[in-house]
């Protein structure tokens, strides 16, 4: 029997409100002198799948291939640093889409799940209603556009739209949008959906800037804010109790040149009050027991309990 | 490659993600090869297992499987999810079915070979191979999995990593030393427990001529004859050089500097490229060279994409300029956007000589939605199969078809060997368009309807008064305006360029009017500012 000081601490844990974590991580550029953005969006993936968020839940899409390029003079690394110490490409990486499969069409499928019934389970994201979704998106922009791949855009109101049907049809509980392009603030200024809470490198007008060069390998190997983004990403662990409103913080205008430009009206929540881990990781609160605890049968009645929705 | 004769409901060393799409899709043998790099047959000899460059996929289905075109774009889809790689686009565009050049390797009901219709084939040259395609590849392997219930069942799977290394070029001081720890940066520590053998083999046959001294001592050292050449390995049996040491760096000690000569090429390897110029017209040749004295007989099979219209008529295969007829010709033709051209040969060899096959065929257009996102890279045309049998097993190490491990091949009795190999994918260029175009041609348009419409629609529609500035009362401050804009105004009432000068110079009259307190009504102009 569950006592009442207990049901207390259970309600303490389910504070957070959602019960499982996915993360969508596009980048949109190919060609070699792109590195950069496929060091972005491997710095992020690293440091979900660090936090927690496995595999199974993170749909990456990388539009071309670094790691195994020809051109690369360290094979099988992607480095987002010139003195090589971290390589974000790592030995356990699972790309969802790639190379040519990264389309604006692919995109918004797996945004609204409309997808073919032939598509495997690791090319869907099969969230619910209680599930945090962060989008992170890196590339070449421009204002009111993303372009994928050199062929074709994505337009801000087509990703509001692909974010209003994912409300419609209760695909997140609350979503985090990221993204690092140049004029970022514009593809997050047609959003109406409620829950979203978004962050850009740039605003409109300003571009965002790479961080340096590795003459080893003859490109740029980092933008500036997913940088400075990984330098705090990396302080974080499992357990941390940073907020998204420290991560919202993150690279001023003197580090990023760019401004950093944030969107809160739709999150209803403080971010200052939002753990960091919301989004980024996968925690489950779970207390471990080494007593057992009798359960009787007990029938309960449908409306019994908030948390029983 | 995955042979697969009875449903398997039970899962001990098969991984159950691999089961549950082939028990799915109706599978009963499936062959996957993902390759990065070339390889050099007239260098290297033989690999232990011969992959086309890119992906490659060969499936086998079910005797009672229907609708088998359905079956393989679901399964393709399936397994690019599962290996992380772009199968997808192995769609019927890209998929053959080829007639004598495969054979199920495993067990299969007599006869099953000949209904041909139900195996697919298909490949992608242009798939690279990636850490995040060994990450699921490891994954399938049995060693993480916990034991549990034993049932018995027919089931193969056969993993295979092919590695190429160049220990002279890697080594600083050009010996042709190699040990693990150079090259995969650890020594073996251990093995696979659920294994029933765990072996290390080190071909000997270039000890003949290079000797060289391997760390640790060999468990034993096996000679044995195979199709007529004698063959030795070192074997190292792990479990009982493990239990001893704990761990192998097993190491290869040459004693001088890597002697360079020539090297005798293998009895059979083929070259093939693109010939021609122009984005119109080009042509496909394949040499096949045999250094044998014996002529053999080759099944060579070729698939060309759709948009390289092929002359059948051009067909020509030709031996130091006489023609051959081939045995066998299987031809299917292609259908724009639905099917790829299919060519299988069946010719023979003769002993000694280069033959050669060529092709010729016209590039399409596609329709811009068509091309990829680089297009001007060009477009990868899967590489050549070619299978015959050998009298000879010399360069070659690889395991019989019949057999599942190297252990196998030294018992192998035959007295021919089976040889596959893959020619070179190639890069043919279609004539591409300029993708900005639509861009500028809208820029450029709108351009010149805004100057032209624009200009035409301000004189068509404004209404023009002639103003005598002699008559208006002006101060000395708008005496002065006057004359620095006398002569600018005079200009820019001349040019058609835009409305806006002449509303500004009309501005700025009025102002001068206005100051002047002037109420006369001579404001001259109708329209309002542009």
């Amino acid at each position: 029997m569950l006592k009442a000081a207990d049901r207390v601490n259970v309600e303490e844990h389910f504070q957070s409100s959602h019960t499982n974590n996915w993360a969508v991580l596009v980048d949109t550029s190919r060609f070699w002198f792109n590195y950069r953005h496929v060091a972005n969006v491997l710095s992020v993936y690293r440091s979900c799948k660090r936090l927690g968020i496995p595999d199974s839940h993170i749909i990456l899409m990388v539009a071309d291939d670094m790691a195994c390029n020809p051109r690369n003079p360290r094979p099988g690394t992607v480095f987002n640093n010139a003195n090589e110490q971290i390589n974000v490409y790592g030995d356990d990486v699972e790309v969802d889409y790639r190379g040519y499969e990264v389309t604006v069409e692919n995109f918004i499928r797996v945004l609204t799940g409309r997808l073919s019934p032939s598509t495997p389970r690791s090319k869907r994201l099969l969230s619910d209603e209680h599930s945090n979704v962060l989008v992170y998106m890196t590339g070449h922009g421009g204002e009111g556009f993303l372009k994928f791949q050199d062929a074709e855009e994505i337009s801000n109101v087509e990703l509001a739209d692909a974010f209003e049907q994912m409300w419609q049809k209760q695909r997140y509980h609350e979503l985090f949008y990221m993204i690092d392009t140049c004029q970022a603030e514009s593809m997050f200024q047609k959003f109406y959906s409620p829950n979203i809470l978004a962050v850009a490198s740039s605003k409109v007008g300003e571009d965002s800037l790479s961080h340096h060069v590795d003459p080893k390998i003859g490109v740029y190997v980092i933008d500036r804010y997913t940088y400075f983004a990984l330098e705090f990403l990396e302080t974080v662990e499992p357990g941390s109790r940073k907020t998204m409103g420290q991560f919202l913080r993150v690279c001023p205008k003197h580090q990023c040149i760019s401004t950093v430009a944030i969107r809160t009206d739709l999150f209803p929540r403080d971010p200052d009050k939002v753990p960091l881990t919301d989004f980024f990781g996968s925690v489950r609160n779970v207390e471990i027991l080494t007593s057992t605890i009798q359960l009787d049968n007990v029938t309960v009645a449908r409306d019994d309990g908030e948390y029983c929705r | 490659m995955i042979l697969l004769h009875f449903l398997v409901q039970h899962y001990r060393l098969f991984p159950k993600s691999l089961g549950d799409v082939l028990t799915t899709y109706q599978v009963q043998e499936l062959h996957l090869s993902q390759t990065q790099g070339v390889w050099r047959y007239d260098k290297w000899g033989y690999p232990p297992e011969d992959a086309a460059p890119g992906a490659e996929l060969l499936v086998w289905f079910l005797p009672q499987a229907s609708n088998i075109d359905k079956l393989w774009s679901d399964l393709v889809n399936a397994l690019s999810g599962l290996f992380c790689s772009s199968l997808n686009f192995m769609d019927s565009k890209s998929t053959v079915i080829p007639r004598w050049t495969f054979r199920p390797a495993g067990l299969a009901d007599e006869g099953y070979s000949l209904q041909s219709a139900r195996v697919r084939y298909s490949a992608l040259p242009k798939e690279i191979v990636c850490t995040e395609n060994l990450t699921p590849w490891k994954k399938l392997l049995p060693c993480n999995s916990k034991d549990s219930e034993c049932k018995s069942s027919a089931v193969e799977l056969k993993q295979t990593l092919t590695l190429v290394y160049d220990p002279p070029t890697t080594n600083r001081n050009g010996k042709q030393d190699w040990n693990f720890r150079n090259t995969y940066s650890t020594s073996l520590s251990s093995q696979c427990p659920l294994a029933s053998s765990s072996k290390i083999f080190v071909d000997m046959e270039s000890a003949n001529f290079a000797p060289f001294t391997l760390k640790p001592e060999p468990t034993r050292i096996e000679t044995f004859r195979r199709v007529g050449e004698i063959k030795k390995y070192a074997v190292y049996d792990l479990k009982e050089v493990l239990g001893k040491q704990g761990k192998i760096d097993l190491t290869a000690l040459y004693p001088g500097v890597m002697q360079f000569s020539d090297i005798v090429p293998p009895p059979v390897y083929a070259s093939r490229y693109v010939t021609g110029y122009g984005l119109e017209k080009g042509g496909i040749t394949c040499q096949i060279h045999n250094t044998l004295s014996e002529n053999i007989t080759v099944i060579y099979m070729e698939t060309i994409p759709w948009f390289l219209r092929v002359y059948f008529n051009s067909l020509k295969v030709e031996n130091n300029g006489a023609t051959i007829k081939p045995f066998k010709i299987h031809y299917i033709p292609g259908k724009d956007r639905s099917q790829p051209y299919q060519l299988e040969l069946v010719f023979r060899l003769r002993a000694q000589s280069t033959t050669k096959i060529s092709l010729s065929f016209d590039r399409a257009f596609l329709k811009w939605t068509e091309y990829p996102p680089d297009a001007n890279h060009g477009f990868y045309v899967n590489s050549a199969v070619i299978s015959t049998i050998l009298p000879t097993s010399v360069n070659n190490t690889a395991v019989q078809q019949h057999g599942s491990t190297i252990e196998d091949s030294m018992n192998d009795q035959s007295e021919q060997l089976f040889l596959r190999l893959h020619t070179e994918s190639l890069l043919v260029s279609l004539p591409t368009p300029d993708f900005s175009m639509p861009y500028n041609v809208i820029c450029l348009a709108c351009t010149v309807v805004a100057i032209a419409f624009g200009s035409i629609h301000n004189l068509t529609t404004r209404r023009f008064q002639a103003l005598d500035p002699s008559k208006q009362k002006k101060g000395i401050l708008s005496k002065i305006k006057s004359k620095l804009f006398k002569s600018s105004n005079l200009e820019n009432s001349k040019s058609d360029s835009s409305g806006k000068t002449e509303s500004e110079a009309d501005k700025s009259n009025q102002k001068d009017d206005l100051k002047d307190d002037n109420k006369d009504d001579k404001i001259s102009n109708d329209t309002e500012p542009s």
